[in-house]
């Protein structure tokens, strides 16, 4: 069963004079449980393509299907909650808020969905329990390492139980023992929640551990392997 | 959860919302004392003049106030004065001879309106004894005594005991005078008190008017909280042949001046909410700027653009709801212990006596004042967060996200 499914994606700019192409014409589909590195060179179009994949952002040509909706044409308004109910985010740089506990933070997208209090305290100390941060609820992310902060950012990435979880290059701001527990915890998530992974990455750690590794190369994908 | 955010938001920059914060308090404080001290001059102006000179209503022969002739007066006045005086709307009435003359010391003579009082109830209704400078209130002088104010004592270089002779037209067109000898200095607001008037017993001016006990005014005072309309219309019912005004009708000016003064209310208002607007969209926009990754994550993880809106609408709201308090407050304390306590002028007291302003001035607001002001605050936050707020909806997830 496929949770995404991208025909010819293309994505140009034109904010300079020259346009930018940063993505040729990409096909690709990510089955419902994978665990999936998208790799390449910088500037090869991982992030665009993440970011499309995400309905972050419009391609210019194709079509993109997320959890069997075409969201190629979806409106911006339409795409925040499409997103909201069906997409996880990771990002580089954690982007926890500041002034929420980490609890507050991985409750925070199932408070956007309406999800009631007690459903909303299980899952948040569930995952707490699985990222091996329960004795952080209470604390804001300032008070934890990096490595813990990324944790609680797929804990919330993971709270809604969304089809899919995009995770833009989430160890490059952490150290090899960090990104060991991390891809660890992924890992786990992925296989006892089925969890569906899309990494965006050039860290070969992360490379290692994925199962299929889409590789792109000047906004083409050059090669598909899964292990 | 949003409103969460939002209040633990504007504690972020501490040092920033303080600053916002404080410029509110001290924008609301302002307003309060201005409008309060405006309102202290306006109402003890006014309420000099009204219970002093004009009273609540007069009554009059409808030719009289044409000419000031001696002929016009009230049919019956006395008993008209004494038969209001049993109205439930009504404290008191008094009756008055007002002739238009001059008045003459050995050394000056001047324009003066005499007055011719009945110094029983002209107290219930004008408290004149209570302007008393100098002297006293027709007591110590048995013959034919007058009480002047200090800017006419002034102008005709005369004081207490000083004898001075008033002159005018009596009854039969005949030019006529009397002496009178100074029982008592007035001092009020009033320029007319000060200036213009000379307070002489009824019955003296009678002896020398040739109008024998006529009287051309009625002057009313009204228990509080009564309509003065109400007098009007039940007056006017009764006795067609009079004309009755309100003090709005004889001193116009005195209403536009409570109406200017409303008016002032909303023009200070509106100087200082729009300062404080600027405030608030600075603060609010270095606030949205400085979150636009974190706002660019809130987007994408699924938080609408109507919630984004709403937290930075609720954040200045916040701004405002911690600081319109404590200026009410320290408004409020500055009024009430200034209320009481007065606030001493008398180094301006010349210039504002020549305009009839009081040199102790007493701050006064209304209560619907803190409303107004209250409400305005809350609006001028709501104001300064739109642009802002705007801002942040506008802003484009994949480019906020990326942003350093």
């Amino acid at each position: 069963m496929s949770v995404i499914k991208a025909e010819n994606v293309q994505k140009t700019y034109n904010e300079t004079k020259v346009p930018v192409h940063a993505l040729n014409g990409v096909n690709l589909t990510i089955e419902k449980g994978e665990f999936t590195a998208i790799v390449g060179p910088s500037g090869c179009g991982k992030t665009t393509l993440l970011n499309i994949l995400g309905g972050l952002d419009h391609p210019t040509e194709g079509r993109v299907e997320v959890a069997d909706t075409n969201i190629t044409d979806m409106s911006d308004g339409n795409l925040i909650d499409f997103r909201l109910q069906n997409i996880g985010f990771v990002f580089q740089a954690y982007n926890l808020i500041p002034v929420l506990t980490n609890k507050e933070n991985i409750e925070f997208i199932m408070l956007l969905q309406k999800q009631d209090k007690k459903t909303r305290d299980d899952r948040a100390m569930e995952l707490l329990n699985q990222m091996g941060i329960a004795d952080k609820a209470d604390q804001r992310p300032s008070e934890l390492s990096g490595g813990q902060q990324q944790r609680v950012a797929v804990a919330r990435a993971l709270a809604s139980k969304p089809k899919v979880i995009l995770a833009d290059e989430p160890t490059a701001n952490l150290d090899s023992k960090s990104t060991a527990t991390l891809l660890d915890i992924m890992a786990k998530m992925n296989a006892e929640e089925n969890a569906t992974f899309v990494f965006s990455t050039h860290d070969q750690r992360v490379i290692d551990k994925a199962k299929r590794i889409i590789t792109l190369e000047d906004g083409v994908v050059i090669s598909d392997v899964t292990r | 959860m949003i409103i969460k955010i939002a209040w633990k938001n504007i504690w972020r920059s501490r040092a920033r919302s303080f600053v916002v914060i404080g410029s509110i308090v001290l924008g609301v404080w302002a307003l309060l004392v201005a409008t309060g001290f405006m309102n202290g001059f306006m109402v003890s102006y006014m309420a000099d003049i009204i219970n002093h000179d004009i009273s609540n209503a007069q009554v009059h022969n409808p030719e009289f106030k044409k000419d000031f002739d001696i002929t016009f007066y009230i049919s019956n006045g006395a008993k008209k004065a004494a038969e209001l005086r049993n109205w439930p709307e009504v404290k008191a009435t008094t009756t008055r001879t007002i002739i238009n003359g001059m008045i003459a010391s050995p050394k000056k003579a001047t324009g003066v309106q005499i007055r011719g009082i009945d110094i029983e109830n002209e107290v219930k209704v004008t408290q004149l004894d209570s302007l008393i400078k100098e002297g006293t209130y027709f007591t110590g002088i048995k013959r034919n005594p007058i009480i002047i104010g200090s800017k006419l004592v002034e102008e005709l270089k005369v004081k207490v005991r000083s004898k001075v002779v008033v002159t005018f037209t009596n009854s039969d067109g005949m030019i006529t005078s009397g002496a009178f000898r100074i029982v008592g200095i007035v001092k009020s607001s009033s320029i007319k008190i000060n200036e213009l008037y000379a307070f002489v017993r009824q019955e003296d001016l009678a002896k020398i008017s040739g109008i024998g006990n006529q009287v051309h005014e009625i002057g009313i005072l009204t228990k509080p909280q009564v309509d003065e309309a109400t007098i009007i219309t039940k007056y006017e019912g009764l006795h067609k042949e009079d004309k009755i005004e309100t003090w709005k009708e004889i001193a116009p000016e005195l209403a536009f001046m409570q109406s200017m003064y409303s008016q002032m209310l909303y023009v200070l208002m509106v100087i200082i909410m729009s300062a404080l607007v600027f405030g608030i969209i600075n603060t609010m926009l270095m606030a949205v700027l400085e979150r636009f990754r974190e706002l660019g994550m809130l987007m994408a993880v699924g938080m609408n653009r109507i919630k984004v809106y709403l937290m930075i609408l609720i954040e200045t709201v916040f701004l405002g709801a911690v600081a319109a308090p404590l200026g009410l407050l320290i408004g409020w304390l500055t009024i009430s212990y200034y209320s009481n306590t007065g606030v001493d002028l008398t180094n301006y007291s010349e210039g504002l006596e020549s305009f009839g302003y009081s040199s102790i001035l007493y701050p006064y607001l209304d209560d619907n004042v803190y409303v107004i002001v209250t409400i305005s605050v809350f609006v001028t936050a709501i104001i300064g967060a739109l642009y802002p707020a705007w801002k942040a909806v506008r802003l484009n997830p994949v480019e906020a996200l990326h942003k350093l």
